[in-house]
């Protein structure tokens, strides 16, 4: 490969500008003449409940009302907010017994939360007034918070295409006898020397975006539905509010804003069928629907909690005979990713370490808590937690090296994926752990913290990672990418790739510019216009750089070889025996005999007839390059992650003292974004393991739906981080490059776990970890060492 | 509602309103003056999103503050920190050490990061990751936001 020039450097990231001067415009932000407010009526006081009675009479008479729709009013089809539908061909889709099961507005009352009607107003504060005065009866119905709780036979049924609250298992179709994996593992289990197993909870982390969800609506003269929002995947919410509410996609138009955080929880749909439901009732007028922060807890979907039931089983060198493994998942009061969730859980179990047999089982439950969905990591963070421990604790009790035992364990080249069947393309997590052992000096904290004895200790861990690079062949992986260049040789990029914040459409940028040999500054990202751009899956699975970007790259190459043929046209020479430097075109070993683009792209555009010769001058056409890609693989990326903690054992509190994160990138495209990602992605992992979970009291309403309440970790709790990246190019991805997005998120689980191991000689089955949780472990179980 | 007259400076601009003793100054600024660059992240003072300056280099949370109160105040949002077009020392730090993502805390970090080298030009890491507690970034871990506000106290303090 020949030395690259943008790829590589860690440019500014192209809206940082505009971000930094309060210039980028989010949903919120946005305001039209004569606009409308929409408020969506949420049931508070119940998680489980039928409506009886629904009176709108006081609230029509609110000044500033314009109209209120109840469940009646609105298109009566259902939808789902995930985007499996998009992703999978259909047959699957009914194999996995995916389900829409949502209605706009509904009498019937699943979570807290769920919706009951929409106000119009034209202000905010009348729908809020008038939000006051609807009168709303309530049958309460039982509320199951657990999976055992919604399976019991008496429990009332969510729907009736999932009987026993059944949400979702892996199909025999797909999977025979329910079980994804390789080999016998009950079976290979008995040759074991050393078996290790338990249950283990995982929590219900909440995304904590910080821009809560705002949509704007029009449905305008034109028949056409404008909706303008901050989802993931605009070119997936495009189909899907055309099926909805009956229109072709020629008359829905998708315009994304500037993303304020995403990580999954703006994976699809959220609230835009309730804001263009409340448009198109008042057509010629924008609805902007505004949530607060507690009622955007309420309204979006949080990571799957559930029990993980995982065991292993060892010889007495470290082999790894057998997993078997069982995860299941509270889906909450609507399928949303019951299906998906469950699935990948596992497969990030399957594609980490060579067990001689690995034996997986997945399910959902329905239950009255806020749904799942999406989240960064979508599944790893589960299975990182209970599967990095079992490890550790087979590692202390044969004697063995954590970092030696995964070095020699982990999966690599010529090995499955997560997905049975594809061979990882390459793997370099070897120097991953030697680079990041090394950093945070490993072998002498071990040593130093074997035989501790006072009440604060110290503790090191490990725990690897590998996650993916777009989920094809599992899901749809598609990205059109158009390359327009004008006359002045700029060139401008249209795609509807989404940039959560992360930097994705610099890295895309980069791509662009290197590839057509073009400065930054002569190119144009054209983005979040669904009348514009071609289809996009959007941002899911850390696929934007690799998938995006070899569509890009693929485009521009499209319009680098027209610049070659017309350069040879004119030189008369053969485009074998040309070069391309500072954007001009000329013969090798012959700079003299040049010419420059933009010689070619004025022509081009301005083909003139020439007056003398009555011929045009040039070759004529403005030059694009199109693709419309599919990528052949989802090269893994890996990581290595150490930790060390101090645990209070008297107060139960655990301080984070070093982060290292050593990450296996291929090649980074822009290496600050890349930091950036996996340092912002351990403040989400470290509070997973330590301190993230929303608490429902027993009527399955949520006590902490607030930042108060709920523990992020702050700047002061954090800890010193690390991050070395581990250059291997990928023979598939973009300049090399394999994704970042999500995994930052995963492995800080498993490492703060065993770094807490370490320290006080205990495992713990639920996280998140709390001080609460250390001291009553400590007092029921005592310290082992 | 009661209402009151008020005098309120933003970015060097009088503007006089007569507003509800109800409404907040974040409300003001972002509907009333259509000044949408301070942000909405929580509404109840947990989030930071919303920080704005007062005179002095103090920092106030709008979505806190009755605008009422705020008569003859003198407002700065992270619209008016650039002077004709040159980014104030924090702002460039922002941009150029990556600590910029989803950029929806921005506004208010960048608030707070001025109010932050008003009161201490040399902060030590500690002091920032301190005075950083009642703003929230859910993208950057803080690392690249630290590192641009040192980055900026030493700008600042060069250019002195």
């Amino acid at each position: 490969m020949s030395e690259l020039s943008i790829v590589g450097k860690s440019l500014p990231k192209i809206d940082a500008k505009e971000k930094v001067l309060g210039q980028a415009m989010y949903a919120a932000d946005l305001s039209f003449p004569g606009m409308l407010y929409g408020k969506i009526v949420r049931c508070w006081k119940y998680a489980h409940a039928k409506v009886t009675k629904l009176d709108f009479s006081e609230a029509a008479k609110v000044p500033g009302v314009v109209k209120i729709l109840g469940p009646k009013d609105v298109t009566q089809n259902v939808y789902n907010t995930g985007v499996l539908d998009v992703m999978v061909p259909e047959p699957v889709g009914q194999m996995l017994g995916d389900l829409e099961d949502i209605h706009i507005f509904s009498d019937y009352i699943k979570h807290q939360g769920d919706k009951i009607c929409g106000i119009i107003a034209k202000t905010e504060e009348a729908a809020e007034r008038a939000a006051a005065k609807i009168v709303v009866e309530y049958e309460p119905l039982p509320v199951y918070l657990t999976a055992e709780e919604a399976a019991k036979p008496d429990a009332v049924q969510f729907h009736p295409a999932k009987p026993g609250n059944k949400a979702f298992q892996l199909p025999a179709a797909m999977f025979p006898n329910n079980v994804y994996g390789w080999g016998d593992a009950e079976a290979e289990m008995k040759k074991a020397d050393l078996i290790v197993e338990d249950t283990f909870y995982v929590p219900k982390q909440k995304q904590c975006q910080m821009e809560p969800h705002a949509y704007v609506a029009l449905y305008d003269a034109q028949g056409r539905l404008n909706c303008w929002t901050s989802t993931q995947m605009p070119k997936c919410v495009h189909p899907k509010l055309a099926r909805l509410f009956g229109l072709p996609m020629s008359r829905v138009k998708i315009n994304q804003t500037t993303v304020g955080g995403g990580f999954g929880v703006r994976l699809g749909m959220i609230s835009e069928p309730e804001c263009c439901a409340m448009a198109m009732a008042v057509p010629g007028h924008h609805v902007k629907v505004q949530q607060l922060r507690e009622e955007d807890w309420v309204a979006s979907e949080s990571r799957h909690p559930g029990k993980y039931w995982m065991k292993m089983g060892f010889k007495n060198d470290g082999t790894p005979v057998a997993c078997q493994a069982k995860f299941v998942a509270y889906t909450g009061g609507y399928f949303t990713q019951a299906s998906g969730v469950p699935f990948t859980t596992g497969a990030w179990l399957l594609g980490t370490y060579k067990y001689g047999a690995c034996n997986y089982e997945g399910e959902a439950y329905f239950t009255n808590q806020v749904p799942c969905g999406a989240y960064r990591g979508y599944g790893n963070p589960q299975t990182n937690f209970p599967s990095e421990q079992l490890i550790d604790r087979a590692c202390s009790k044969l004697g063995i090296d954590p970092v030696e035992w995964r070095l020699k364990w982990h999966k690599g080249i010529g090995d499955d994926t997560w997905i049975l069947g594809f061979k990882y393309p390459s793997c370099a997590i070897d120097e991953c752990i030697a680079k990041g052992a090394e950093a945070i000096g490993w072998k002498e904290k071990r040593a130093k913290y074997a035989n501790q004895t006072g009440k604060k200790r110290r503790g090191v861990g490990v725990a690897l990672a590998t996650h993916t690079s777009g989920a094809m062949p599992m899901l749809l992986e598609h990205t059109t990418a158009t390359v327009k260049v004008n006359e002045d040789a700029t060139a401008e990029v249209i795609v509807n790739c989404s940039d959560l914040g992360t930097g994705a459409h610099t890295a895309l940028h980069q791509i662009a510019a290197e590839t057509l040999g073009f400065p930054m500054e002569d190119v144009h990202m054209l983005v979040g216009n669904s009348d514009a751009a071609g289809f996009d899956i959007g941002a899911h699975a850390s696929r934007t750089i690799y998938v995006g970007g070899l569509a890009i790259k693929s485009a521009c190459e499209k319009v680098t070889a027209q610049f070659f043929e017309r350069a040879a046209e004119a030189l008369e020479c053969r485009t074998e025996d040309l070069e391309m430097k500072d954007k001009k075109i000329f013969v090798k070993g012959s700079p003299e005999k040049s010419i420059d683009i933009k010689t070619i792209t004025t022509l081009g555009v301005y083909n003139f007839i020439d007056p003398a010769t009555g011929k045009p001058i040039g070759h004529p056409g403005q030059i694009q390059g199109y693709e419309s890609f599919f990528p052949p693989h989802h090269s893994p990326p890996w990581s290595a992650i150490f930790v060390e903690v101090e645990v209070d054992t008297e107060t139960g509190e655990v301080k984070l003292l070093e982060f290292v994160t050593a990450y296996d990138i291929g090649r980074a495209i822009n290496p600050k974004s890349v930091e950036g990602q996996l340092e912002g992605g351990a403040q989400h992992g470290l509070g997973n393991v330590l301190t993230e979970e929303t608490y429902y009291d027993k009527n399955g309403l949520c006590m902490n739906s607030n930042f108060t309440d709920y523990k992020m970790l702050g700047p002061s709790d954090l800890p010193p981080m690390k991050v070395i990246l581990v250059e291997q190019p990928d023979p598939l991805g973009p300049y090399g490059a394999k994704s970042c997005g999500e995994m930052g998120l995963v492995n800080p689980i498993g490492a703060t776990a065993n770094a807490i191991y370490n320290a006080i000689g205990i495992q713990f089955t639920e996280s998140p970890i709390t001080p609460e949780l250390i001291l009553k472990t400590i007092k029921d179980k005592g310290m082992t060492y | 509602m009661k209402t009151r007259s008020i005098t309120l400076y933003v970015n060097g601009e009088a503007n006089s309103l007569t507003i509800p003793v109800n409404r907040t100054l974040l409300q003001v600024l972002r509907e009333d003056l259509g000044m949408p660059e301070t942000k909405y992240g929580c509404g109840t003072g947990e989030c930071g999103a919303c920080t704005v300056l007062l005179e002095g280099g103090k920092s106030i949370l709008a979505c806190l503050t009755l605008a009422a109160t705020m008569d003859g105040a003198k407002i700065t949002t992270v619209a008016g920190l650039d002077e004709d077009g040159k980014l104030h020392p924090v702002q460039e730090a922002f941009v150029t050490e990556g600590a910029i993502q989803c950029g929806y805390c921005t506004p208010g970090m960048v608030m707070k990061s001025v109010s932050i080298l008003a009161k201490n030009p040399k902060p030590t890491e500690e002091d920032i990751r301190r005075e950083l507690e009642g703003n929230i970034c859910r993208c950057t871990g803080y690392v690249k936001i630290v590192q641009a506000i040192q980055k900026a106290s030493e700008v600042m303090a060069s250019t002195r």
